[in-house]
């Protein structure tokens, strides 16, 4: 997975977290990776929320905070992902930014809010989490150089 | 799983039984409006739902078909709940009873066009769209939203919004029976309390158009429209309340589907018996919630109703109101027998022939009107049930996506969106020019190729072509 992306004949190693949106025909698909799990989710809502809205300034904002739990870890990614709609559509608030913690039960979700009235338009507004291709977990290590840390990767399908 | 594709002439496929698949596929689509996008998985998931317990006859496409998750979009299905039949909040789709709603006006094109620019003036900061909050009615307090979720479009007549006769041209005369609001969050009520009258994104729409031409004269009379006369389409649904109530029935079934031996292949297939408490639970809360997008729709139109008054003189009339995402307790004769079936409609319509009972009197001899929204920069079609439908009563739904969000972008720009839609004529309002890139119409199948093999297939008969002449989108 860190070399998936080729210029000429010379793989490009990609950075260790990221996101980027997927094509899909009628909605919108989100991948993130990164070293650990709750990076992961981080990166994930990043990816979500940078697929529709441009933030002018992400370092001003208002700090929420907010606990998630769920049985597994995808459900623990689209359990964040659907907070940050809920708090979109009730609270006219979207993160700038985003750190998540674990905690026993889940994670805590810090975020960095700003009101959906600064922020542009740029794509479909997303509603809800679907459960295919749902995915977050740890990339398998027998592909890997054991030395590397292995890295967490996601999945989610997101209904505009 | 492993489809086996056979064409059955030139207006249609058949997906072979294989694996868990207890009906066939049917595939209402001819080769051209297959789905061809790399990647694309809608037949799949027309081989998946026929895997569904208690389906019969056939897992039907219409030919608008694209890939949705778990039912593709314009899939249907019935199932039998006497024999195990299943209720599945993915045969639904998260916004649940998203549809179409038209009036007229009683202007043509030569008398509106010299006033389309105040109009469209006025209606833009009038409709609420795209992201953020807003919307034209504001609820006091919880429990006039549960009456409005009980009540759908007739709660918002008796609370001065609208008139009656809007009631007698929305299906179900305005409201689902048998709404439970008590089956809904308080995250989904929280999501709904704010957004009464409200577009929402993507390809939601507020449209004004032209009745173009028409090719059943007799029908379009009955529906309340004749050439050249002005329209207003609207196509939104239940906004957040709906996705929320999606998303949460569905992991309350995937959570016990076992419990019922129930496996399927891919979890947003989420079902469970109809006859069963989470089965119930769930067509509580769904007709709640198509009571909610009926009074959106209701909502929007009576407030550009207003609008229409104010700069023409004219007020607007309903032609139809009709529900694209959906199930019903729709009873059938199966096998020469009748039977109370479970139709899910997923990006399809509903389209009942002449002659049901459950057509208002105005409308018994020409059938249901079902409305095919194109593209904002083609046409949209009106089309009538008609008998012998195997697809028990459906039609399709619009026009269906080819293009992915990405390959839009890469597609179109906004200064060629923008050229475009001046070169047609049609009036653009949109809430961010680099959003609606995703909405352009290349992005669409052809609607006149659809709405043929609709007719091909016999799934309803075209009554009239409109076009756009300007558009509001979120």
């Amino acid at each position: 997975m860190s070399e998936d992306r080729v210029a000429g004949d010379r793989p490009v190693p990609r950075p260790p977290r990221g996101h980027r949106s997927v094509p899909h025909t009628g909605d919108l698909a989100v991948e993130a990776w990164a070293p650990t799990r709750e990076e992961c989710i981080a990166e994930a809502v990043q990816g979500m929320v940078r697929s529709f809205a441009d933030i002018p300034d992400p370092a001003a904002g208002t700090p929420r905070d907010g606990e998630v739990t769920a049985d597994t870890d995808a459900q623990l990614l689209a359990a964040v992902l659907e907070d940050v709609i809920y708090r979109m559509d009730t609270a006219g608030e979207l993160p700038a930014d985003v750190s998540v913690r674990p905690t026993p039960d889940g994670v805590h979700v810090r975020y960095t809010m700003t009101g959906t009235e600064t922020v542009t338009q740029i794509g479909a507004v997303p509603k809800a989490v679907a459960l295919h291709g749902l995915r977050l977990a740890q990339e398998p290590q027998e592909s890997r150089d054991p030395l590397t840390p292995r890295e967490w990767v996601c999945h989610v399908t997101l209904d505009v | 799983m492993d489809i086996r594709l056979a064409e059955e002439g030139r207006w249609r496929f058949r997906i072979d039984r294989t694996d868990g698949m207890r009906v066939p596929g049917a595939v209402l689509a001819p080769r051209e409006l297959l789905p061809d996008e790399p990647g694309d998985k809608s037949l799949e998931q027309v081989a998946n739902v026929a895997t569904l317990p208690g389906i019969i006859r056939a897992s039907y496409a219409m030919p608008d078909i694209h890939w949705g998750y778990g039912f593709p979009i314009g899939g249907v299905a019935a199932t039998d709940p006497a024999a195990g039949g299943v209720i599945s909040p993915g045969g639904v789709g998260f916004d649940i009873s998203c549809g179409v709603r038209l009036l007229t006006a009683d202007l043509d094109r030569a008398a509106l066009l010299p006033r389309l620019p105040e109009l469209m003036d006025r209606l833009d900061p009038l409709i609420p769209r795209g992201l953020g909050k807003g919307a034209l009615w504001h609820l006091k307090g919880r429990s006039e939203l549960f009456e409005l979720l009980l009540g759908g479009a007739r709660y918002a007549v008796k609370r001065g919004h609208g008139v009656p006769r809007d009631l007698e041209r929305c299906e179900d005369r305005g409201a689902v029976d048998d709404a439970d609001p008590s089956q809904i969050s308080e995250r989904a009520l929280e999501r709904g309390a704010g957004q009464v009258g409200s577009l929402g994104s993507a390809n939601h729409f507020l449209e004004v158009q032209v009745v173009d031409e028409v090719y059943d004269k007799d029908c379009a009379r009955a529906f309340g429209f004749r050439e050249g006369q002005i329209c207003v389409m609207i196509h939104c649904g239940s906004r957040g309340l709906g996705h929320q109530i999606c998303g949460d029935h569905v992991r309350v079934m995937d959570g016990v589907m076992r419990r019922y031996d129930i496996h399927v292949p891919d979890r947003q297939l989420a079902c469970a018996p109809v006859d069963s408490p989470e089965g119930r639970d769930y067509l509580g809360a769904m007709a709640a919630a198509a009571n909610f997008a009926r009074a959106n729709r209701h909502i929007l139109a009576d407030a550009a109703r207003g609008v229409f008054k104010a700069v023409t003189g004219s007020g607007l009339d309903l032609v139809y109101d009709v529900s694209h995402n959906l199930a019903k307790l729709e009873t059938r004769e199966v096998d020469g027998t009748r039977r109370l079936l479970c139709v899910h409609r997923k990006g399809a319509t509903r389209a009942l022939p002449p002659g049901h009972p459950d057509l208002p009197d105005d409308l018994a001899a020409a059938g249901q009107p079902v409305l095919v929204p194109g593209t904002m920069g083609t046409a949209s079609y009106v089309m009538t049930g008609v008998a012998g439908n195997e697809a028990f009563d459906s039609c399709c739904h619009g026009a269906g996506r080819v293009w992915s969000r990405h390959r839009a972008h890469r597609e179109m720009t906004g200064r060629q969106l923008r050229a475009d839609m001046r070169d047609a004529g049609v009036a653009m309002k949109p809430i961010s020019w680099r959003s609606v890139i995703e909405e352009a119409p290349g992005a669409y199948k052809d609607v006149e190729a659809v709405v043929v093999a609709s007719e091909h297939n016999g799934l309803g008969r075209v009554v009239a072509r409109l076009v756009p002449l300007g558009v509001l989108k979120g």
